[in-house]
C-alpha cells in the first residue's frame, strides 16, 4: 500500500495532466468530427486560465464559480469569433485560430496589471483535484457518445462526409459548426481552468502554438473514429517524455520518431480498428444514408 | 517440468542466500543529492552545464577524499530544460520518489519560484547557485543560495565605473519575460537613480529575440554616456555586438549583469566585448589556494574554463558536505538545515563564506572588466 | 529623420530573410495544400550545414551554397520519409500537419545531440565588419550582402518557375494535381521537386539570418515557422510574389512596432493585423498577382 501511496505521491502530477490533457482531447474532438482544425485552443485555455485565477485570487471567489467563469469567456468568444471565422474554407479558418492564440498571448504578454506581464502569475492555489478531472472527462466522454448517436452527431458525419451535400439536405451547417465550436470553446476554457490550478503558475508561454498543436494531436494520434481515442492519444502524449526521461535529447528523437511512425502506418490514429473511409464519397445518398443510419 | 522447478527454486535459494550472507565491510549510507540544472533550453543552458560539472567534481573529490566517513554523496541529476513545469515534476520525484537530501538548483530564477515551494514544504533544503533575483531566499527558511543577488554587486560596479568616467547619461535594455533579467533591471535602475545619472532610453526584449537593431537604433539615437544591459550571457552578448556594429562607439561603455559573466559571451561577441564591465563575486585567476585547486581540476576534468557559477555550485556541495559532517546525518532534516545556515567563514574557492541571516551568501563584490578576451578584476 | 531611415534599413534586411523563408513556406502550400510545419527544421538545419561548411575553411559564397544545398536534401527527405507515403496512402491533410511537426521535433532533436545546444556564431569574415554611413544612416556591407543575395533568389525562384519545365510542372499541380495528371506531368518527382526547392529556401534564409545576427542555435526555427506563417497569410496562401511583399512587410511591420510602440507590442500589431485580413480579405493583400479561391 505504501508503495502505491508513493507511486501516486511522485507521479500524480502525471496522473492528473494525462486526465486534463484527455479532457482537451474530447473537446478536439468535438471540433474536429466537423471538419474544423482548429488552433484556438491555447487562446481559450488562456481566457479560462486567466479569468479563472483573477476570480480565485484577486476576488477571492471559489474554485467552482471560477472555473465555469472561465470556461464561460472562452465559450463566450468562440461565439464571437465563430461568426466570421467559421465562414472561411479550411486552412485559412485554421491559420484564423491560430492568429487568435497568438493574439490572446500577446495581450497577456502585455496586459500585466491582470496577467501578470511576460512572467505570469505564481503562486496559484492548488486546487484542482483528480477527482474533479477524471468526473469531469468522464462528463465529457458521456457527452460525446450521446452526440455521436443523436441525429446531431449523425448531422456532423454528414457535413464531414460532404459539406455541400449535407447543406442541400436542411442541415444548417453553420450553425452546428458554431454550436460545435463554442462547445470546443467551453471546453478548453475549463481546461484551463483546471490547467492554471494544477501547476501553481501560468505564463503567456503556456498557451502558445504549442499548445495548440498539441492538443490537436491528442485525437488524431488516438483515433479519429474511436470512442476513446483522444485518451490514447493524450496518454501517449504526456506519458512518454517521462518515460523517456533517461535521455533528453534522445526523447525528442524518439518522441518525434514515434509520432511519424504512428502516422505513417496507423493513419487512422492507434485505435483504428474501425475502418476509416479517409475517402470522399461524393453523392448524396451516402450523406442521407449517413442521416437515416441506426445509432 | 519438474526439472525447471527445481532449478528456479534452487536459483532462488542462491539468490536469498546471498542476499541474507552478504555483509559489506563497511556500512557506506548513500547520501542523494538532487542535481536540477537545465543543460538544454536555450540560454539557460549554458550556466546549467557549467554547474551540474562542478557539482559532480565536488562530489566526486569529496567521495574520494573519505572526508565524510561513511556516508558517501550521491548525486542524481535532471534537466529541467530551463522550463519551470518541468522543474516543478522534477522537484517532486526527486522528492517523493528518489528521497534526496538536499537539492542543488535550480538554474533559473523564473523555475525556481516555481519549484522551490515544494521542496520548503516537504521540508528539503535547496542550494541555488545560480539565482540572483530578489526575493529566492523569501520562499522559506530551507531555501539557501551560494549566488550573491544583483543588488549586492551592481552597486559597486557603477560606482566603479562613475569613479573612471563619471557618465551623466545611460541607456537601459533588459528581458520582461525572465524573473531574473526584469529583477536585474530594477537593481539597476535603482542603482542609477541613486548615482544621479540621467535614464535617457529603456528597451526590452524577449528571450529568444536575436534581433535588438530596433531598440539599439533608439538608443544610439538617445545618445547615452553608457549602456546597461539586463540579460543573460547569450543575449547580452548578441546585444553588445549589433550595438557595436549599429555604431555605437567604444566610448559608450556597456555594463551588465552578474548573470552575464560567461566565456561564452566573448566568443559569441568576440571584439565588441572588449571594455564591459560587470561585478561578481569570483573571477578565475582569483589568487587563493582553495580556488587554483578548483580551477586546475575543473580544468583537467572537462579541459574548459569553469564560470563564476560553476564555482558557486562547486561551493555549494563542500558547503552541504561540510553541513553534513556537523549534523551526522540527514535523517533530521531540521538539523541538517540549521547546520547549512550556520555556515560562517567556509574556506572556499571565493574566499571566506558564509551566510547571511536571510540565508543569501555574504560578499565582497568585484568588478571585471573584459580584457583582451577575457574577464579581468580592475586593478583599483 | 536618420533614426527613421535606420529603422527601414533595419526592417529591410530583416524582412529579406523573411521573404526568402516564406517564399518556400508558400511554395509548399501552393503545391500540396498542406503547412510544412517542418520548415523552421529545414531552416535551421541549412544554418548548421553553412556554419559546418564556413567553420571548414570554406569562403562564404561556397558555404551558402552548401547551406542551400542541405536545406534542400533536407527537404526531399521529409517528401520521401513522410509525405510521400502519406500521398499514396490518400491521408487526410491533417496528418501531415501532425507528421511534419514530429518531424522537425526530430530534427532539432538530432541538432542537439550533434552540435549542442548552445547558441554558435559564424566565424568572423569580412562582411561582418564593414558598414557604411549615408546621411546618418549605417549600413553594414552584411546587410546589403544579404539584401542583394534574397533579390537574386527571388528572381531565380522566378525565372524558374515562369520559364523551366519544372516550374511549369510545379504551376500545374499547384493549380490541380489531378488536372496536372492527365497533362503528364510527372507529380511525384514533381512535388519533390518542390521540396527541394522549399527546403533550399529555409536552409538559405537560415543562413543568411544565422549570419545577421550571428546566431545558430537548434531553436532557431521555431520561432521562424511563426514568422513564415504569417507572412504567407499576410502575402497569400500559394501567392509567390505575395510571399516576398508580405516578407518585407513583416520585417518593416516588426522594426516599426519595436521602435515607435513597444517592443512586447511586436508580435500583437502582427497577428492582430493577420487575423484581420483574413477576416476581410482572406487571400492575402496581394492577391492580385495570382488568382486563387478562398
Amino acid at each position: 500500500m505504501n508503495a502505491v501511496l508513493q507511486f501516486l505521491a511522485s507521479y500524480s502530477n502525471i496522473i492528473d495532466l494525462c486526465l486534463l490533457n484527455s479532457l482537451i482531447g474530447y473537446a478536439l474532438f468535438l471540433s474536429l468530427s466537423a471538419n474544423m482544425f482548429s488552433l484556438a485552443t491555447g487562446g481559450f485555455m488562456a481566457l479560462g486560465a486567466y479569468c479563472s485565477v483573477y476570480m480565485t485570487m484577486e476576488l477571492g471567489l471559489p474554485f467552482s464559480i471560477a472555473t465555469v467563469a472561465g470556461a464561460a469567456l472562452a465559450g463566450v468568444s468562440a461565439a464571437l469569433i465563430g461568426a466570421p471565422v467559421l465562414r472561411l474554407r479550411g486552412d485559412y479558418f485554421m491559420l484564423a485560430t491560430f492568429a487568435f492564440t497568438e493574439v490572446v498571448r500577446v495581450i497577456a504578454l502585455n496586459w500585466d496589471s491582470v496577467t501578470g506581464g511576460a512572467l505570469g502569475i505564481v503562486n496559484i492555489p492548488r486546487d484542482t483535484q483528480t477527482w474533479h478531472l477524471a468526473l469531469v472527462l468522464i462528463a465529457a466522454i458521456y457527452l460525446v457518445h450521446t452526440l455521436r448517436g443523436s441525429y446531431f452527431g449523425r448531422a456532423i458525419a454528414a457535413i464531414k462526409q460532404d459539406e455541400v451535400v449535407a447543406g442541400t439536405m436542411a442541415i444548417d451547417v453553420f450553425k452546428y459548426r458554431l454550436l460545435l465550436f463554442v462547445a470546443n470553446g467551453f471546453a478548453c476554457g475549463a481546461a484551463g481552468a483546471f490547467a492554471a490550478h494544477l501547476n501553481y503558475f501560468i505564463g503567456p508561454g503556456d498557451f502558445g502554438l504549442l499548445r495548440s498543436v498539441d492538443a490537436l494531436s491528442y485525437p488524431i494520434l488516438g483515433g479519429l473514429n474511436a470512442l476513446f481515442g483522444p485518451i490514447v492519444g493524450a496518454v501517449f502524449t504526456t506519458v512518454l517524455p517521462e518515460v523517456l526521461r533517461f535521455s533528453n535529447q534522445l526523447r525528442e528523437i524518439l518522441m518525434g520518431g514515434l509520432v511519424v511512425a504512428i502516422v505513417l502506418y496507423l493513419p487512422g490514429g492507434a485505435l483504428s480498428v474501425l475502418d476509416f473511409k479517409i475517402g470522399r464519397p461524393r453523392n448524396g445518398k451516402a450523406v442521407a444514408e449517413t442521416l437515416r443510419a441506426k445509432p | 517440468m519438474r526439472h525447471s522447478i527445481v532449478v528456479l527454486l534452487s536459483s532462488f535459494a542462491i539468490v536469498v542466500g546471498a542476499a541474507v550472507t552478504e555483509r559489506p565491510a563497511r556500512a557506506e549510507t548513500p547520501v542523494k543529492i538532487g542535481i536540477v540544472q537545465a543543460t538544454s533550453g536555450g540560454s539557460a543552458a549554458l550556466y546549467g552545464v557549467m554547474q551540474k560539472n562542478a557539482a559532480e567534481l565536488a562530489i566526486e573529490e569529496i567521495n574520494a577524499s573519505g572526508s565524510l566517513g561513511d556516508f558517501k554523496l550521491v548525486g542524481i541529476y535532471e534537466d529541467d530544460g530551463g522550463d519551470r513545469g518541468q522543474s516543478v515534476n522534477i522537484f517532486q520525484r526527486l522528492i517523493n520518489q528518489e528521497k534526496v537530501s538536499v537539492i542543488l538548483g535550480p538554474t533559473l530564477t523564473t523555475s525556481a519560484f516555481a519549484a522551490d515551494p515544494i521542496a520548503q514544504k516537504a521540508q528539503v533544503p535547496v542550494i541555488a547557485s545560480s539565482n540572483t533575483a530578489p526575493g529566492v531566499t523569501n520562499m522559506g527558511d530551507y531555501i539557501f543560495r551560494t549566488s550573491p543577488p544583483e543588488s549586492m554587486v551592481f552597486p559597486g560596479v557603477l560606482a566603479y565605473v562613475k569613479k573612471k568616467s563619471d557618465p551623466k547619461t545611460a541607456a537601459q535594455i533588459y528581458g520582461i519575460d525572465d524573473a531574473l533579467m526584469k529583477a536585474a533591471y530594477g537593481v539597476q535602475k535603482a542603482a542609477l537613480d541613486e548615482a544621479g545619472i540621467r535614464i535617457v532610453a529603456t528597451e526590452t526584449f524577449q528571450k529568444g529575440d536575436v534581433d535588438y537593431s530596433a531598440q539599439l537604433t533608439k538608443i544610439k539615437a538617445s545618445n547615452p554616456d553608457i549602456l546597461v544591459i539586463g540579460g543573460l550571457a547569450e543575449e547580452t552578448a548578441n546585444i553588445v555586438r549589433q550595438a557595436r556594429q549599429l555604431g555605437l562607439g567604444p566610448s559608450t561603455r556597456i555594463l551588465g549583469a552578474n548573470a552575464a559573466i560567461s566565456t561564452k559571451l566573448v566568443e559569441l561577441a568576440g571584439s565588441a566585448a572588449e571594455g564591459f564591465t560587470v561585478g561578481s563575486s569570483w573571477f578565475i585567476q582569483f589568487d587563493n589556494p582553495k580556488n587554483k585547486a578548483f580551477v586546475a581540476a575543473y580544468r583537467n576534468k572537462y579541459h574548459s574554463d569553469p564560470d563564476t557559477f560553476a564555482a558557486q555550485a562547486y561551493t555549494s556541495v563542500q558547503i552541504f558536505a561540510a553541513a553534513l559532517k556537523k549534523a551526522g546525518g540527514v535523517s533530521d532534516s531540521k538539523k541538517l538545515r540549521d547546520a547549512i545556515a550556520e555556515t560562517k567563514d567556509f574556506d572556499s574557492n571565493t574566499g571566506p563564506f558564509s551566510f547571511a541571516a536571510n540565508r543569501d551568501p555574504v560578499v565582497v563584490p568585484k568588478v571585471l572588466i573584459v580584457k583582451d578576451g577575457k574577464f579581468t578584476l580592475t586593478t583599483d | 529623420m536618420s533614426t527613421f531611415m535606420q529603422q527601414v534599413v533595419n526592417g529591410i534586411s530583416l524582412g529579406s530573410t523573411y521573404a526568402v523563408f516564406a517564399m518556400g513556406c508558400t511554395l509548399i502550400f501552393g503545391v500540396l495544400n498542406i503547412v510544412n510545419m517542418a520548415q523552421g527544421a529545414f531552416f535551421m538545419g541549412g544554418a548548421y550545414f553553412g556554419l559546418e561548411a564556413a567553420n571548414m575553411g570554406l569562403p562564404p559564397l561556397l558555404a551558402f551554397f552548401v547551406a542551400l544545398m542541405g536545406g534542400g536534401v533536407l527537404g526531399i527527405l521529409a517528401d520521401l520519409i513522410v509525405f510521400r507515403t502519406l500521398r499514396a496512402r490518400g491521408a487526410h491533410r491533417w496528418m501531415g500537419l501532425v507528421a511534419s511537426l514530429a518531424l522537425a521535433r526530430m530534427m532539432v532533436g538530432v541538432a542537439q545531440e550533434v552540435f549542442g545546444t548552445q547558441v554558435q556564431r559564424y566565424p568572423q569574415n569580412m562582411f561582418q565588419s564593414i558598414a557604411f554611413e549615408v546621411g546618418g544612416v549605417r549600413i553594414q556591407l552584411l546587410q546589403i550582402v544579404i539584401f542583394l543575395v534574397s533579390v537574386v533568389l527571388m528572381a531565380l525562384l522566378a525565372l524558374t518557375l515562369q520559364r523551366s519545365s519544372v516550374g511549369r510542372a510545379i504551376r500545374t499541380v499547384a493549380f490541380d494535381e489531378d488536372v496536372a495528371r492527365i497533362v503528364g506531368v510527372p507529380v511525384g518527382r514533381t512535388t519533390m521537386m518542390t521540396f527541394f526547392l522549399a527546403g533550399a529556401l529555409a536552409g538559405a534564409s537560415g543562413m543568411l539570418l544565422g549570419n545577421l545576427f550571428n546566431v545558430v542555435s537548434p531553436f532557431m526555427g521555431e520561432q521562424m515557422l511563426i514568422k513564415g506563417l504569417t507572412v504567407i497569410i499576410l502575402g497569400g496562401l500559394g501567392n509567390v510574389p505575395g510571399a516576398v511583399a508580405g516578407g518585407f512587410l513583416l520585417g518593416l511591420i516588426e522594426v516599426f512596432s519595436v521602435a515607435y510602440v513597444s517592443s512586447s507590442f511586436r508580435d500583437a500589431i502582427g497577428f492582430g493585423l493577420i487575423f484581420l485580413i483574413l477576416l476581410v480579405k482572406p487571400t492575402g493583400l496581394f492577391s492580385r498577382f495570382e488568382e486563387r479561391k478562398a
